[in-house]
């Protein structure tokens, strides 16, 4: 269920998606509208629409990796409270084991492995959180706008 | 994404349109590869693509040491500023031929 509260500085809005890789036009497509009610530089915008959608390639990438095709959705919580942005994003494949992410090294020039990086650049904050009912993985973005 | 190349002399120009994601990763390396495979100096003009995450950078980053690899050269030509800042976030700028 979506819930816009028309306050500038207070929004809280979900959305559902199919996991595959042909949902991250809609994925940006959610994300950008959401931004459209938020008072920010279109640039900032820009690039928290790259983190959220960097973030949900992991989960097609990562957490459905060696899985061809899934019925499987993953859900995308944008949350606004004050200057606080918080996105949630909720998974039901494989468990992410947090140590092991890492993002290579930026001078070691290789196709791959830059999303999180990307993800870590232009957020505050990437958490996994744990015991999210029916869900996997929980990961939680954060940053002050 | 839409594309278009033309071809003058041994410079294929491939003119990307669209956003550049995981989902078109494939199709665009299936265009550009293939050019630079052939020997090719592969100019991409950028100037149409709105947005490009960090699977279009790996596609730039591929094409750009196959091309070391074959002893040709891609040129990444007018970049949009949204696709540039993506570029520069990945400190880029002074690995890739940007024309």
């Amino acid at each position: 269920m979506n819930f816009f509260n028309t306050e500038v500085n207070q929004i809280s809005e979900s959305k559902d998606f199919q996991v595959s890789s042909a949902s991250l036009k809609e994925v940006r497509a959610f994300t950008r509208d959401v931004f459209k009610k938020i008072s920010l530089p279109q640039e900032q915008k820009d690039e928290l629409v790259l983190a959220i959608a960097e973030a949900a390639q992991n989960i097609v990438k990562h957490a459905y990796k060696d899985v061809e095709e899934t019925k499987d959705k993953m859900q995308i919580k944008i949350s606004l409270k004050n200057d606080q942005l918080e996105i949630g994003f909720f998974d039901k494949g494989k468990p992410v084991v947090p140590e092991n992410i890492q993002h290579r090294k930026l001078d070691d020039i290789k196709p791959g492995g830059l999303g999180t990086f990307f993800i870590k650049q232009i957020m505050d904050e990437a958490i996994f959180k744990k015991n999210q009912k029916g869900w996997v993985n929980h990961l939680v973005l954060t940053k002050t706008i | 994404m839409t594309y278009k190349i033309t071809e003058e002399g041994n410079i294929s120009t491939v003119f990307l349109d669209g956003e550049i994601d995981m989902d078109v990763t494939e199709k665009a390396k299936e265009i550009i590869l293939p050019l630079v495979e052939a020997g090719k100096e592969v100019h991409l003009n950028l100037k149409d693509v709105s947005y490009m995450d960090s699977s279009g950078i790996s596609v730039l980053i591929e094409s750009h040491q196959k091309a070391l690899e074959k002893g040709t050269k891609v040129i990444v030509k007018e970049v949009s500023k949204s696709v540039l800042k993506v570029i520069m976030m990945a400190k880029l700028e002074q690995i890739l031929n940007l024309g």
